[in-house]
């Protein structure tokens, strides 16, 4: 293996560890908060995609505002199913599976939904930046990098909201200790709902990003969904530190695993690497014991 | 009549029933003749067979798996290579068709074995069916990958003493309805003899209380693995079932996540943990969906919705839902889950 071909690797496999990262934060920030998996996650960054494309096509605005639409309208979808759907399952019985079965629910009709409303046509969306960037023969487009300092941007927001505001501290005590929390006055209903609507929102924000180069169609969540699971395991359930960590990983693991075995069974190498983490370590690199 | 209505449910809940409906089936096709109808009949036995099968592992052993289209897939194709390549009765596939995922599901089961939280489970199971569908999809020369198998051989016409034959060439629906109504009763009387049995309990006990069974001395891991095990068996006769009965078979039709909805969605409208549960499910969903053919080509969507109104109005699904009904009608709340 020759240097340049090494150093590609190494990029791309960070670029799409980022949106990795991302994605898979959203779904370990609601392990983390309300101890539920959210299996419509990748129905959330397929809305995030269709909504990009609308605002980019129909409103005709410029790709900022359109991404800034798009994160916005599923922030709102995901405090309405929220609201709807998972705050009546709270504090019932059931709480283990229920959840589970609401969000497949959920995740199989909006999935279906897609299909009928904007049919099975793959939607293209542009680059938002053209060009490549060439530094002593390495290329790099343009894209790329602006995937990667966007993922870092929202990677440094999270934390920073997560660590320093009193909303993220509350959000940190709901997850620690319900009881806890809504004895000192925190509205834990509240934060739960926000926390879905964060989680969807980053869903949404990695989902404009990959759009130019994935494209959008109403099964693209599940492959990602897939993804999510893998890096959320992979890091600790619940851990957003864990997720970032093991999203760069996964994403530098399979460009290399690329090279090394072919691209068909790239994904059953994830798979692996999944139910051996389960089988031997299920708290993953940061997690609690909860499984 | 004010008396019938208001025992409706002690009615249909009562042990009298379920000979009563075996009986239906099996003379069903004395009456009604048409393909399609009996085409719908036959689907709603292999979803009820593939529903009661995770039923007994997620409802009852309180394992909550989300890989049962993997267990399908590979008894499907397992048989289906079989007998194309090697020249194998369907027949016997059928047997091989199980006995494989059941090994499978003996592997499956180790990683699952500390795992507790339904989710990790789900996890754990799915990312093996994942690995099923893209190995199946991968392996061109054996399986033709995305393009699929056609021309699978059918079951081979048996002689039936006194009767005559049974012949399954031509597209014969009532001999894959027999067939299919003999598996579907084989089923449910292994499953209801293993639920009575002390296997029962001590799979009930696992999933009340781990903590609890094992203080008992329950041995949890070989129960878990039976549980696993059984249940990957007769999804996999059932995969191979369809195999030979639809004639082709595509990665996507089989080892699709999809499937594993119906199989989530037909179990919690029936009863999660209910025996009749899954069974009632299975016939209310399909043979709905095929009669409100409008509903049909929103399947899925129709899916979604119900799942969701189960799940927030009536978690104890149908089921239990009448047989609650009955113990109301006695003057006592059952509390006791199945």
């Amino acid at each position: 293996m020759n240097l340049k071909l090494f150093l590609d690797q190494i990029l791309n496999g960070i670029v799409l560890g980022s949106m990795y990262a991302l994605f898979a934060s959203g779904l370990t920030l609601i392990w983390g908060t309300m101890k539920m998996l959210n299996f419509a996650h990748g129905e959330f960054y397929m809305l995030g995609g269709y909504a990009l494309y609308f605002a980019l096509t129909l409103l005709d605005v410029p790709p900022l505002v359109a991404v800034l639409f798009a994160i916005g309208v599923t922030f709102l979808v995901g405090l309405i199913i929220e609201r709807l759907v998972i705050h009546p399952l709270l504090d019932k019985p059931g709480w283990e599976v229920s959840p589970l079965v609401a969000t497949v629910g959920i995740s199989i009709f909006l999935q279906n939904f897609a299909l009928k409303a904007w049919g099975e046509r793959y939607k293209n969306v542009p680059y938002f930046i053209d060009g490549i960037l060439d530094i002593f023969g390495f290329r790099i487009a343009y894209q790329r990098l602006l995937i990667l300092a966007v993922a870092a941007m929202a990677i440094g927001a999270l934390w920073w909201f997560l660590k320093k505001t009193r909303f993220g501290m509350a959000l940190r005590a709901t997850a620690q200790d319900r009881e806890a929390g809504m004895l000192i006055g925190i509205n834990t209903h509240g934060i739960y709902m926000m926390t879905f609507g964060i989680s969807s929102a980053l869903a949404a924000l990695a989902a404009t990003m990959l759009a130019p180069i994935f494209l959008i169609n109403p099964w693209m969540g599940l492959s990602s969904l897939l993804k999510a699971f893998i890096v959320a395991v992979l890091g600790g359930l619940g851990s957003v530190e864990g997720a970032i960590l093991a999203g760069i990983v996964l994403g530098l693991a399979e460009s290399f695993a690329v090279i090394i075995f072919s691209s068909e069974w790239k994904d059953v190498f994830s798979f692996v690497i999944l139910i051996l983490v389960l089988a031997i370590r299920p708290a993953g690199f940061f997690g609690k014991k909860e499984w | 009549m004010k008396d019938i209505v208001q025992n409706f449910p002690a009615i249909l809940s009562s042990q009298k029933v379920a000979p009563f409906f075996m009986g239906i089936l099996i003379f069903f096709p004395v009456i009604v003749q048409d393909p399609y109808v009996l085409n719908a009949v036959i689907l709603c036995m292999m979803f009820a067979v593939l529903s009661s099968s995770w039923n007994f592992i997620s409802g009852y052993s309180g394992i909550f798996t989300f890989g049962h289209q993997g267990f399908f897939g590979i008894g499907a194709y397992f048989s289906a290579l079989l007998a194309m390549k090697a020249g194998i009765s369907p027949w016997l596939g059928l047997l091989i068709g199980g006995i494989v995922p059941a090994v499978l599901g003996f592997f499956v089961g180790l990683p699952c074995l500390r795992l507790r939280a339904a989710p990790y489970i789900a996890l754990t199971t799915l990312a093996f069916s994942e690995i099923a569908r893209i190995t199946c999809m991968n392996l061109v020369e054996l399986t033709r990958g995305d393009l699929g198998l056609w021309g699978i051989p059918a079951f081979t016409d048996i002689a039936l003493p006194g009767i005559g034959s049974l012949s399954f060439s031509g597209g014969s629906r009532i001999s894959y309805y027999y067939l299919i109504l003999a598996i579907f009763i084989i089923t449910m009387v292994v499953f209801h003899l293993c639920l009575k049995s002390p296997i029962g309990l001590a799979l009930r006990s696992i999933r009340d209380s781990q903590e609890a069974a094992e203080s008992l001395g329950i041995n949890i891991t070989f129960y878990k693995l039976l549980a696993f095990m059984m249940s990957a068996f007769f999804a996999g006769v059932m995969g191979s079932f369809y195999a030979h009965y639809l004639l082709i078979l595509t990665p996507t039709s089989v080892f699709n996540v999809g499937l594993m909805v119906e199989i989530v969605a037909i179990t919690m409208v029936g009863g999660f943990g209910s025996f009749w549960g899954p069974v009632l499910g299975a016939f209310l969903l399909t043979l709905g969906l095929e009669y409100l053919r409008f509903l049909g080509e929103y399947r899925f969507i129709t899916y979604g919705i119900l799942l969701l109104i189960v799940i927030l109005f009536m978690p104890e699904g149908l089921g239990k839902k009448l047989s609650r009904g009955k113990e109301k009608n006695k003057g006592k709340v059952n509390f006791v889950v199945s």
